[in-house]
């Protein structure tokens, strides 16, 4: 099957800044495709290029093979919700749908239909400004899906929302998935869009860094299993630990994860050195810890919320299992 | 290119400001239309003798030129028409909206095209609602005053044409305008700053500028003394009318290459 969307050797430069560099991705249909990177690591520079709204620098970004501008009736084909912002405060809600209805050659129940599927048919002679932030995005989506497009592009659409406009964008998004349509949606946190996709392009300074499933993520994630230590003694943990050739690497003023650890091998280890444990827990590699580790943040940043000079020998590259 | 006129119209009556524009442009022309009816009264009898000229004939306005004068007094609201251009292009910037418009035309020209052909639209409803206004309200008066609705009536197909002609073009000067300069504070501000204070200080300063500057051409193409227009320096109408056509058409070419060419981020 042909993909949905295919971005080939994509870059856009801002003057010095590389907001996209070299990045080839595709994005397959009837699937949601998480968009992945840190804040400034060109997701919506991408995605406004996908949509025609930036010019590239270099490369091209398709669907179908057939550019943006060039789509016939662009709306019914691809839909986008772009900023949470983008509306005139003082135009009711159902005429922001209609101006672009008739924009895009729409018959006028597609307005009504959108409002109904979001739940603002009650509001929709409200102006805009009046709207809560969570009924914005819900207006953009509204928007979006109103040519009935095949692709969908959302940019950072959980940015703001509140854990039940969350819960309702999930639902919505995997909803436009199970229509076949096919979904790509960046953001910033894998944990927010976890539950959601199925493949997942992760970014990183413009650069491309992983694509692949989401169930080979999590794979890739579950295989590293460890142990976290908290204790008064780290630098003796770690003289004893590097006595079995195994590392401790520091995440927290007195904290450790020993990478490969199991609690079997590590109990008896601890007693018979009779190192003082305060908490003795089991670390799963969690799949936003493979995201970070992905996305060049450096280890150091992984206890940056109790930063510390180190006590211990430098903690190195921990062992694999 | 219909559809999106008609999403660019429903977009321009949805929001306040065009509809202030056009309030604003119909009190300017009432007062104007009060201001004429006070100042051009009567007919002045050419001097017998060395004594001065004198008035007779009835305090309201009754030649035909001042008859003209009053059914054309709006003509000097032009100013909104391309106000209102301008906002046309500048609210889509100031409140992202131009998003959405590319989205749904993802080539440009076609969307700076139907803007154009909208304000032009707007602009000329404009105008014949301001004329409409200043017959059925002049006429009134004229009526009341001991004057002739009908006398004026007769004088409003004289001058119509160029004043909707002036007004269409003003609102497509505008949009070029606001494409140039999407900053809708700073288009506003360089308009006005334009057509109240610098226009007025270029003519002054430079001889014969008059009838090259767009409230000049405007003045000529609506030709309200009927031919009369190089006595004040002016073009004939259709000079006049080419003139504005072309500021427009610079203006806008212009404005859509900056568009057409500008990142939306
Ligand atoms: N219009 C612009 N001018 C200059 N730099 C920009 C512009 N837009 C984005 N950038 C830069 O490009 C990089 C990527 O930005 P962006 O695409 O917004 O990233 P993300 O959406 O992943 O947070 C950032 O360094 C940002 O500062
Ligand atoms: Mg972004």
């Amino acid at each position: 099957m042909n993909p949905a969307i295919e971005v080939r050797s994509l870059a856009k430069h801002f003057g010095h800044v590389r907001a996209v560099d070299d990045l080839s991705f595709d994005v397959a249909e009837g699937r949601v495709t998480g968009f992945l990177g840190p804040n400034g690591s060109g997701k919506t520079t991408t995605l406004r290029m996908l949509l025609g709204l930036v010019a590239p620098s270099s490369g091209s970004a398709t669907f179908g093979g057939v550019p943006y501008r060039d789509l016939d009736r662009p709306l019914c084909h691809v839909g986008a919700v772009l900023e949470a912002t983008s509306f005139h405060p003082t135009r009711r809600a159902a005429d922001h749908l209609r101006s672009v209805a008739i924009a895009a050659r729409l018959p006028a129940s597609r307005v009504r239909a959108v409002l109904e599927l979001v739940g603002l048919s009650d509001v929709a002679r409200r102006r805009v400004g009046t709207f809560s932030l969570g009924m914005r995005q819900r207006l953009e989506l509204a928007t979006a899906v109103l040519g009935d497009p095949r692709v969908l592009i959302l940019d950072e659409p959980a940015n703001g929302l509140d854990p039940q406009g969350i819960q309702w964008l999930r639902t919505f998004i995997r909803y436009q998935a199970s229509l076949g349509r096919a979904i790509l949606v960046s953001s910033h946190l894998l944990s927010e869009m976890e539950e959601t996709v199925d493949d997942v392009v992760i970014v990183s300074e413009g650069r491309l860094v992983l694509q692949t499933t989401l169930a080979d993520l999590a794979s890739t994630a579950g295989g590293a299993p460890g142990m976290r230590v908290r204790t008064p003694e780290l630098a003796r943990l770690s003289a004893v630990l590097a006595g079995y050739g195994v590392a401790a690497r520091q995440v927290g003023v007195d904290e450790v994860v020993v990478d490969g650890a199991t609690p079997e091998w590590l109990g008896p280890v601890l007693a018979q050195a009779q190192i003082v444990v305060y908490e003795l827990t089991r670390q799963q590699n969690r799949l936003e810890e493979v995201f970070l580790g992905l996305t060049h943040v450096p280890p150091s940043v992984h206890g940056a919320t109790s930063p510390s000079p180190s006590p211990s020998p430098s903690p190195s590259p921990g062992l694999t299992s | 290119m219909t559809a999106l006129v008609r999403a660019e119209w429903l977009k321009l009556r949805t929001t306040a400001a065009p509809w202030v524009l056009a309030g604003l442009a119909a009190v300017v022309t009432a007062l104007l239309v009060v201001v004429i009816f006070r100042t051009q009264g009567g007919t002045v009898a050419p001097s017998s003798g060395n004594g001065p000229p004198t008035f007779v004939g009835s305090g309201v306005p009754q030649t035909a030129q001042q008859l003209r004068n009053l059914a054309a007094s709006c003509y000097e609201c032009d100013l909104f028409a391309l106000l209102i251009g301008v906002v046309c292009v500048t609210a889509d910037f100031r409140h992202k909206t131009v998003t959405a418009a590319f989205l749904a035309s993802p080539r440009r020209w076609r969307l700076i095209g139907a803007k154009l052909l909208t304000a032009a639209l707007v602009g000329a409803a404009l105008a014949v609602a301001l004329l409409a206004g200043t017959l059925l309200g002049g006429g009134l008066a004229l009526d009341a005053e001991g004057g002739s609705f009908a006398a004026l009536a007769r004088q409003v197909p004289a001058v119509a044409p160029g004043v909707v002609l002036v007004f269409a073009l003003f609102a497509v000067l505008g949009v070029g305008v606001g494409s140039l300069l999407t900053n809708q504070v700073a288009a506003i501000i360089v308009s006005l700053g334009w057509f109240l204070v610098l226009e007025g200080i270029l003519i002054a300063l430079v001889h014969g500028a008059a009838r090259w500057v767009p409230s000049g051409a405007a003045e000529a193409a609506a030709d309200v003394t009927r031919g009369q227009g190089h006595l004040y320096g002016l073009f004939t109408w259709w000079q006049g009318a080419l003139l504005l056509l072309l500021y427009g058409a610079v203006f806008a070419a212009a404005g859509s290459a900056v568009v057409a060419r500008r990142d939306v981020t």
